[in-house]
Protein backbone atom coordinates (compact mmCIF):
# COMPACT_ATOMS: atom_id res chain seq x y z
CA UNK A 1 0.00 0.00 0.00
CA UNK A 2 1.32 3.24 -0.37
CA UNK A 3 2.42 5.47 1.88
CA UNK A 4 1.64 9.40 2.35
CA UNK A 5 5.31 11.78 2.63
CA UNK A 6 3.63 13.00 6.29
CA UNK A 7 3.61 9.24 7.57
CA UNK A 8 7.63 8.49 6.40
CA UNK A 9 10.71 8.36 8.86
CA UNK A 10 13.14 11.41 7.89
CA UNK A 11 16.36 10.67 7.60
CA UNK A 12 18.25 13.85 7.18
CA UNK A 13 22.07 13.94 6.51
CA UNK A 14 24.16 16.85 7.42
CA UNK A 15 24.73 19.08 4.29
CA UNK A 16 27.75 16.35 3.50
CA UNK A 17 29.98 18.39 1.06
CA UNK A 18 33.55 19.34 1.77
CA UNK A 19 34.38 15.91 3.83
CA UNK A 20 33.94 12.29 3.27
CA UNK A 21 32.67 11.46 6.62
CA UNK A 22 29.55 13.84 4.93
CA UNK A 23 29.56 12.22 1.93
CA UNK A 24 28.86 9.08 3.96
CA UNK A 25 26.00 10.26 5.36
CA UNK A 26 24.84 11.58 2.49
CA UNK A 27 25.33 8.17 -0.02
CA UNK A 28 24.21 6.47 3.58
CA UNK A 29 20.96 8.25 3.63
CA UNK A 30 20.37 8.34 -0.20
CA UNK A 31 20.79 4.19 0.00
CA UNK A 32 17.81 3.98 2.68
CA UNK A 33 14.96 6.57 1.36
CA UNK A 34 15.72 5.11 -2.90
CA UNK A 35 16.47 1.78 -2.48
CA UNK A 36 16.23 -0.33 1.02
CA UNK A 37 12.92 1.75 2.36
CA UNK A 38 11.65 3.43 0.05
CA UNK A 39 8.39 3.68 0.99
CA UNK A 40 8.73 4.19 5.17
CA UNK A 41 11.56 6.85 5.20
CA UNK A 42 12.17 10.10 3.04
CA UNK A 43 14.59 12.84 3.32
CA UNK A 44 14.67 16.61 3.73
CA UNK A 45 17.14 19.43 2.50
CA UNK A 46 18.86 20.63 5.83
CA UNK A 47 19.45 24.28 4.66
CA UNK A 48 15.39 24.00 3.86
CA UNK A 49 15.19 23.58 7.96
CA UNK A 50 18.22 26.16 8.40
CA UNK A 51 16.35 28.78 6.23
CA UNK A 52 13.24 28.28 8.55
CA UNK A 53 11.18 27.01 5.40
CA UNK A 54 7.47 26.54 7.40
CA UNK A 55 6.89 23.24 5.49
CA UNK A 56 10.49 21.36 6.37
CA UNK A 57 9.78 22.91 10.16
CA UNK A 58 6.84 21.38 10.18
CA UNK A 59 7.67 18.09 8.38
CA UNK A 60 10.38 17.66 11.47
CA UNK A 61 8.03 18.66 14.12
CA UNK A 62 5.85 16.01 12.94
CA UNK A 63 7.33 12.97 11.62
CA UNK A 64 9.71 11.39 13.69
CA UNK A 65 13.69 11.89 12.33
CA UNK A 66 16.84 10.50 12.21
CA UNK A 67 19.95 12.75 12.27
CA UNK A 68 23.21 11.51 10.41
CA UNK A 69 26.34 13.72 11.06
CA UNK A 70 29.55 13.25 9.37
CA UNK A 71 31.68 14.72 11.69
CA UNK A 72 31.42 15.98 15.39
CA UNK A 73 30.16 19.14 14.94
CA UNK A 74 26.27 17.56 14.61
CA UNK A 75 24.98 19.70 11.93
CA UNK A 76 22.18 18.10 11.35
CA UNK A 77 21.37 17.33 14.67
CA UNK A 78 21.53 20.57 15.94
CA UNK A 79 19.57 21.67 13.24
CA UNK A 80 16.60 19.62 13.62
CA UNK A 81 16.47 19.94 17.39
CA UNK A 82 16.36 24.02 17.26
CA UNK A 83 13.63 23.62 14.58
CA UNK A 84 11.85 21.53 17.57
CA UNK A 85 12.21 18.50 15.65
CA UNK A 86 11.32 14.79 17.08
CA UNK A 87 14.72 13.52 16.82
CA UNK A 88 14.09 9.81 17.35
CA UNK A 89 17.94 8.40 16.53
CA UNK A 90 20.61 10.35 15.87
CA UNK A 91 24.02 8.54 14.27
CA UNK A 92 27.30 9.87 13.42
CA UNK A 93 29.44 8.36 10.41
CA UNK A 94 32.65 8.50 12.70
CA UNK A 95 31.39 6.33 15.09
CA UNK A 96 31.24 3.66 12.65
CA UNK A 97 35.29 4.17 12.39
CA UNK A 98 35.72 3.33 15.53
CA UNK A 99 37.64 -0.65 15.31
CA UNK A 100 38.64 0.25 12.37
CA UNK A 101 42.06 1.75 12.36
CA UNK A 102 43.42 2.29 8.48
CA UNK A 103 40.59 2.66 6.92
CA UNK A 104 40.45 4.35 4.05
CA UNK A 105 37.19 5.98 3.12
CA UNK A 106 38.11 7.40 -0.10
CA UNK A 107 37.94 11.83 -0.65
CA UNK A 108 35.23 14.41 -0.24
CA UNK A 109 34.06 13.49 -3.78
CA UNK A 110 34.33 9.77 -4.34
CA UNK A 111 34.33 6.72 -1.85
CA UNK A 112 36.59 3.94 -2.27
CA UNK A 113 35.62 0.38 -1.02
CA UNK A 114 36.39 0.88 2.72
CA UNK A 115 33.97 4.28 2.22
CA UNK A 116 31.57 2.63 0.58
CA UNK A 117 31.62 -0.62 2.57
CA UNK A 118 30.99 1.40 6.08
CA UNK A 119 28.64 3.50 4.08
CA UNK A 120 26.27 0.37 3.37
CA UNK A 121 26.68 -0.79 7.20
CA UNK A 122 25.24 2.80 8.65
CA UNK A 123 22.60 2.44 5.42
CA UNK A 124 21.69 -0.62 7.18
CA UNK A 125 21.53 0.75 10.65
CA UNK A 126 19.49 3.43 9.28
CA UNK A 127 16.99 1.12 7.37
CA UNK A 128 16.89 -1.09 10.56
CA UNK A 129 15.70 1.70 13.13
CA UNK A 130 13.45 3.00 10.05
CA UNK A 131 11.60 -0.31 10.67
CA UNK A 132 11.73 -0.03 14.40
CA UNK A 133 10.06 3.27 14.37
CA UNK A 134 7.46 2.25 12.11
CA UNK A 135 6.42 -0.55 14.43
CA UNK A 136 8.88 -3.48 12.76
CA UNK A 137 6.30 -3.15 9.38
CA UNK A 138 8.32 -5.67 6.35
CA UNK A 139 8.47 -3.59 3.36
CA UNK B 1 46.50 28.20 -14.02
CA UNK B 2 42.84 29.45 -13.10
CA UNK B 3 41.32 31.87 -10.79
CA UNK B 4 40.87 30.28 -7.44
CA UNK B 5 37.02 30.74 -6.21
CA UNK B 6 35.45 29.90 -2.63
CA UNK B 7 32.24 28.05 -4.32
CA UNK B 8 29.29 28.25 -1.59
CA UNK B 9 26.53 25.58 -2.55
CA UNK B 10 22.84 25.22 -1.61
CA UNK B 11 22.72 21.73 0.33
CA UNK B 12 21.59 19.93 -2.26
CA UNK B 13 19.58 17.22 -1.27
CA UNK B 14 15.64 16.27 -1.22
CA UNK B 15 15.06 17.46 -4.60
CA UNK B 16 16.73 15.53 -8.07
CA UNK B 17 18.19 19.06 -8.94
CA UNK B 18 19.84 19.31 -5.45
CA UNK B 19 22.58 16.78 -6.44
CA UNK B 20 23.38 18.36 -9.45
CA UNK B 21 24.07 21.71 -7.67
CA UNK B 22 26.00 20.12 -5.44
CA UNK B 23 28.18 18.03 -8.60
CA UNK B 24 28.78 21.19 -10.12
CA UNK B 25 29.92 22.98 -7.21
CA UNK B 26 32.43 20.23 -6.54
CA UNK B 27 33.59 20.04 -10.52
CA UNK B 28 33.98 23.87 -10.06
CA UNK B 29 36.12 23.62 -7.17
CA UNK B 30 37.97 20.49 -8.42
CA UNK B 31 38.84 22.24 -11.62
CA UNK B 32 40.22 26.13 -9.72
CA UNK B 33 41.69 24.16 -6.66
CA UNK B 34 39.22 26.63 -4.69
CA UNK B 35 37.60 26.23 -1.50
CA UNK B 36 34.06 24.44 -1.02
CA UNK B 37 31.57 26.25 1.75
CA UNK B 38 29.41 23.70 3.34
CA UNK B 39 26.29 25.80 3.78
CA UNK B 40 24.91 24.50 6.89
CA UNK B 41 28.17 24.93 8.77
CA UNK B 42 28.67 28.10 7.28
CA UNK B 43 25.18 29.44 8.66
CA UNK B 44 26.05 28.10 12.26
CA UNK B 45 29.41 29.00 12.46
CA UNK B 46 30.86 31.66 9.72
CA UNK B 47 33.99 32.31 11.12
CA UNK B 48 35.09 28.78 10.03
CA UNK B 49 35.33 30.07 6.82
CA UNK B 50 36.63 33.45 7.33
CA UNK B 51 39.90 32.25 5.29
CA UNK B 52 37.97 30.73 2.45
CA UNK B 53 35.85 33.88 1.88
CA UNK B 54 39.13 35.81 0.97
CA UNK B 55 38.29 34.13 -2.80
CA UNK B 56 36.04 35.75 -4.75
CA UNK B 57 32.91 33.89 -4.50
CA UNK B 58 30.71 31.51 -6.44
CA UNK B 59 27.12 30.31 -5.30
CA UNK B 60 25.23 27.68 -7.07
CA UNK B 61 21.94 27.19 -6.37
CA UNK B 62 19.68 23.99 -6.75
CA UNK B 63 16.35 24.33 -6.52
CA UNK B 64 14.16 27.57 -6.82
CA UNK B 65 14.15 28.23 -2.71
CA UNK B 66 17.75 29.86 -3.56
CA UNK B 67 19.04 28.74 0.15
CA UNK B 68 22.92 29.86 -1.41
CA UNK B 69 21.56 32.78 -2.58
CA UNK B 70 20.06 33.82 0.51
CA UNK B 71 22.83 32.75 2.44
CA UNK B 72 25.20 34.98 1.23
CA UNK B 73 22.73 37.66 1.25
CA UNK B 74 22.40 37.34 4.71
CA UNK B 75 25.80 37.44 5.44
CA UNK B 76 26.79 40.33 3.21
CA UNK B 77 29.19 37.82 1.26
CA UNK B 78 29.86 39.67 -2.23
CA UNK B 79 28.91 37.38 -5.14
CA UNK B 80 31.28 37.13 -8.25
CA UNK B 81 29.41 34.72 -10.20
CA UNK B 82 26.33 32.12 -9.39
CA UNK B 83 24.13 29.25 -10.85
CA UNK B 84 21.17 28.01 -10.17
CA UNK B 85 20.53 24.28 -11.77
CA UNK B 86 17.15 24.14 -12.42
CA UNK B 87 16.75 27.57 -14.46
CA UNK B 88 20.72 26.10 -16.43
CA UNK B 89 18.92 22.67 -16.91
CA UNK B 90 15.72 24.60 -18.37
CA UNK B 91 17.52 26.73 -20.78
CA UNK B 92 19.58 23.55 -21.54
CA UNK B 93 16.34 22.07 -22.76
CA UNK B 94 17.73 19.35 -20.83
CA UNK B 95 15.71 17.42 -17.97
CA UNK B 96 17.08 17.53 -14.40
CA UNK B 97 16.52 13.21 -13.93
CA UNK B 98 14.67 11.79 -11.16
CA UNK B 99 16.00 10.27 -7.82
CA UNK B 100 18.53 11.81 -6.12
CA UNK B 101 21.84 9.99 -7.57
CA UNK B 102 22.70 11.61 -11.01
CA UNK B 103 22.48 9.36 -14.20
CA UNK B 104 26.19 9.82 -16.47
CA UNK B 105 24.69 12.12 -18.85
CA UNK B 106 23.05 14.54 -16.03
CA UNK B 107 27.01 14.65 -14.87
CA UNK B 108 28.04 15.52 -18.16
CA UNK B 109 26.01 18.44 -18.01
CA UNK B 110 27.06 19.45 -14.77
CA UNK B 111 30.62 19.51 -16.05
CA UNK B 112 29.81 21.36 -18.92
CA UNK B 113 28.05 24.01 -16.52
CA UNK B 114 31.20 24.22 -14.19
CA UNK B 115 32.96 24.65 -17.06
CA UNK B 116 30.96 27.48 -18.33
CA UNK B 117 30.34 28.92 -14.83
CA UNK B 118 34.47 29.45 -14.76
CA UNK B 119 34.58 30.80 -17.97
CA UNK B 120 31.46 33.45 -17.34
CA UNK B 121 31.75 37.11 -16.62
CA UNK B 122 31.05 38.40 -13.15
CA UNK B 123 27.80 39.30 -12.05
CA UNK B 124 27.41 42.85 -12.16
CA UNK B 125 29.98 44.04 -14.09
CA UNK B 126 29.51 45.72 -17.36
CA UNK B 127 32.49 44.41 -19.42
CA UNK B 128 34.24 47.41 -19.68
CA UNK B 129 31.04 48.68 -21.25
CA UNK B 130 29.87 51.34 -18.00
CA UNK B 131 31.13 54.84 -19.83
CA UNK B 132 29.02 53.48 -23.09
CA UNK B 133 26.13 53.80 -20.52
CA UNK B 134 26.43 56.75 -19.33
CA UNK B 135 23.16 58.26 -17.36
CA UNK B 136 20.92 59.87 -19.55
CA UNK B 137 20.84 63.65 -19.69
CA UNK B 138 17.35 64.33 -20.88
CA UNK B 139 14.16 63.22 -19.74
CA UNK B 140 10.45 63.96 -20.10
CA UNK B 141 7.90 63.55 -17.98
CA UNK B 142 4.34 63.17 -17.96
CA UNK B 143 2.29 64.29 -14.48
CA UNK B 144 -0.69 62.76 -13.17
CA UNK B 145 -2.38 63.28 -10.39
CA UNK B 146 0.46 62.99 -8.15
CA UNK B 147 2.28 60.68 -10.21
CA UNK B 148 5.23 61.70 -12.77
CA UNK B 149 6.54 59.19 -14.91
CA UNK B 150 9.69 59.62 -16.49
CA UNK B 151 11.10 58.92 -20.24
CA UNK B 152 14.49 58.90 -21.16
CA UNK B 153 14.42 60.55 -24.79
CA UNK B 154 17.57 59.54 -26.19
CA UNK B 155 19.51 56.14 -26.51
CA UNK B 156 16.28 54.02 -25.35
CA UNK B 157 13.74 51.94 -27.06
CA UNK B 158 10.68 50.61 -25.38
CA UNK B 159 8.08 47.74 -26.08
CA UNK B 160 4.57 48.22 -25.31
CA UNK B 161 5.29 45.97 -21.99
CA UNK B 162 6.77 49.12 -20.61
CA UNK B 163 10.67 47.65 -20.78
CA UNK B 164 13.04 49.14 -22.16
CA UNK B 165 16.57 48.01 -23.49
CA UNK B 166 19.24 51.06 -23.46
CA UNK B 167 21.55 50.58 -26.80
CA UNK B 168 25.29 51.34 -26.75
CA UNK B 169 27.09 49.51 -29.57
CA UNK B 170 26.53 46.02 -30.46
CA UNK B 171 25.21 45.26 -26.64
CA UNK B 172 21.82 46.81 -24.74
CA UNK B 173 20.94 47.00 -21.01
CA UNK B 174 17.39 45.80 -20.78
CA UNK B 175 15.22 47.27 -17.02
CA UNK B 176 11.56 47.98 -16.77
CA UNK B 177 9.86 51.58 -17.18
CA UNK B 178 9.45 54.08 -14.48
CA UNK B 179 5.89 53.52 -14.96
CA UNK B 180 5.71 49.97 -14.55
CA UNK B 181 8.01 50.17 -11.59
CA UNK B 182 5.02 52.45 -10.16
CA UNK B 183 2.57 50.64 -11.22
CA UNK B 184 3.79 47.32 -9.66
CA UNK B 185 4.67 49.52 -6.37
CA UNK B 186 7.44 48.80 -3.87
CA UNK B 187 9.52 46.03 -5.37
CA UNK B 188 10.38 42.91 -3.09
CA UNK B 189 12.17 40.52 -5.28
CA UNK B 190 14.07 40.51 -9.10
CA UNK B 191 15.24 37.55 -10.46
CA UNK B 192 17.78 37.69 -12.94
CA UNK B 193 18.60 35.40 -16.35
CA UNK B 194 21.59 33.12 -16.53
CA UNK B 195 24.34 34.52 -17.99
CA UNK B 196 24.94 33.14 -21.55
CA UNK B 197 20.99 32.49 -21.63
CA UNK B 198 20.07 32.98 -25.07
CA UNK B 199 17.44 35.16 -25.43
CA UNK B 200 14.67 36.24 -27.88
CA UNK B 201 12.77 39.42 -28.52
CA UNK B 202 9.87 39.98 -26.20
CA UNK B 203 11.20 36.94 -24.54
CA UNK B 204 11.39 36.47 -20.14
CA UNK B 205 14.53 38.01 -18.78
CA UNK B 206 14.05 37.70 -16.07
CA UNK B 207 11.01 39.11 -13.12
CA UNK B 208 10.28 41.49 -11.10
CA UNK B 209 7.86 41.02 -7.83
CA UNK B 210 6.06 43.70 -5.90
CA UNK B 211 3.94 43.64 -2.91
CA UNK B 212 1.32 43.97 -5.10
CA UNK B 213 1.88 41.64 -8.34
CA UNK B 214 4.62 39.79 -10.00
CA UNK B 215 5.35 40.29 -13.48
CA UNK B 216 8.14 38.94 -16.25
CA UNK B 217 10.88 41.09 -17.69
CA UNK B 218 10.55 41.53 -21.52
CA UNK B 219 13.62 41.92 -23.22
CA UNK B 220 13.16 44.26 -26.23
CA UNK B 221 15.89 42.25 -27.93
CA UNK B 222 17.26 39.53 -28.69
CA UNK B 223 20.58 38.58 -27.97
CA UNK B 224 22.79 36.44 -25.60
CA UNK B 225 22.83 37.86 -21.78
CA UNK B 226 26.31 38.91 -21.10
CA UNK B 227 25.82 40.23 -17.63
CA UNK B 228 23.48 40.64 -15.06
CA UNK B 229 22.85 42.80 -12.00
CA UNK B 230 23.88 41.13 -9.24
CA UNK B 231 22.65 44.60 -7.28
CA UNK B 232 19.11 44.62 -7.88
CA UNK B 233 18.62 41.04 -6.13
CA UNK B 234 20.34 42.44 -3.35
CA UNK B 235 18.17 45.46 -2.89
CA UNK B 236 15.30 45.54 -5.63
CA UNK B 237 14.13 48.82 -4.75
CA UNK B 238 17.02 50.22 -6.84
CA UNK B 239 14.71 50.00 -9.58
CA UNK B 240 12.08 51.99 -7.93
CA UNK B 241 14.33 54.52 -7.03
CA UNK B 242 16.23 54.77 -10.70
CA UNK B 243 14.54 52.52 -12.94
CA UNK B 244 16.55 53.53 -16.55
CA UNK B 245 20.38 53.50 -14.87
CA UNK B 246 21.03 51.50 -11.76
CA UNK B 247 18.43 49.91 -11.95
CA UNK B 248 19.57 47.84 -14.93
CA UNK B 249 18.79 44.31 -14.83
CA UNK B 250 20.38 42.39 -17.72
CA UNK B 251 23.24 43.18 -20.08
CA UNK B 252 22.60 41.58 -23.76
CA UNK B 253 24.68 40.78 -26.70
CA UNK B 254 22.46 42.12 -29.36
CA UNK B 255 22.13 39.89 -32.37
CA UNK B 256 19.78 41.62 -34.14
CA UNK B 257 19.12 44.99 -33.69
CA UNK B 258 17.93 46.34 -37.13
CA UNK B 259 15.14 43.85 -37.30
CA UNK B 260 14.41 44.28 -33.44
CA UNK B 261 13.92 47.62 -33.65
CA UNK B 262 10.92 47.76 -36.40
CA UNK B 263 8.39 46.79 -33.45
CA UNK B 264 10.16 49.10 -31.17
CA UNK B 265 8.91 52.53 -29.87
CA UNK B 266 11.56 55.39 -29.26
CA UNK B 267 11.50 58.11 -26.67
CA UNK B 268 8.81 59.99 -28.61
CA UNK B 269 6.44 57.14 -28.97
CA UNK B 270 7.06 55.86 -25.83
CA UNK B 271 5.91 58.94 -24.04
CA UNK B 272 3.07 59.16 -26.53
CA UNK B 273 1.75 55.54 -24.88
CA UNK B 274 2.76 56.65 -21.58
CA UNK B 275 0.44 60.11 -21.55
CA UNK B 276 -2.76 57.78 -23.30
CA UNK B 277 -1.66 55.51 -20.10
CA UNK B 278 -1.45 57.81 -17.70
CA UNK B 279 -5.04 59.79 -18.35
CA UNK B 280 -6.38 55.50 -17.59
CA UNK B 281 -3.78 55.34 -14.94
CA UNK B 282 -5.35 53.88 -11.66
CA UNK B 283 -2.43 53.05 -8.89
Amino acid sequence: MAESANSRVLVIPCSGIGKVHGLMAREATYRVVDELEPQASGTLCLALLVKGDEEAVEAVRTQPCITIDGCPKLCSYKNVQLAGGTIAESVRVVDAFKGRKGAQPGTATELEQDGWTITEEIAQQLAARVRELRGGEEQ
Amino acid sequence: MAERFAVLPCNGLDKAVGPLAREIALMVVEACQGELICPVLYNNLPAHYAKALELPLIVVDGCGTRCASKLATEHDLKVRRKLQATDAFKEMGESRGEGLTPDPERLALCRLLAERLLSAPDEGTALGSEAAFAEPVEYATVTHDKFIFRIPMKGYLFDENHCWAHIAGNRARVGIADYMQQELGDLTFCELPQIGAEVEQFGEIGSVESVKAVSDIISPVSGRVVAANAAVVEAPEIINEDPYVKGWVAEVELRDLASDRDLLLDGEAYLALVRQKAAEYRP
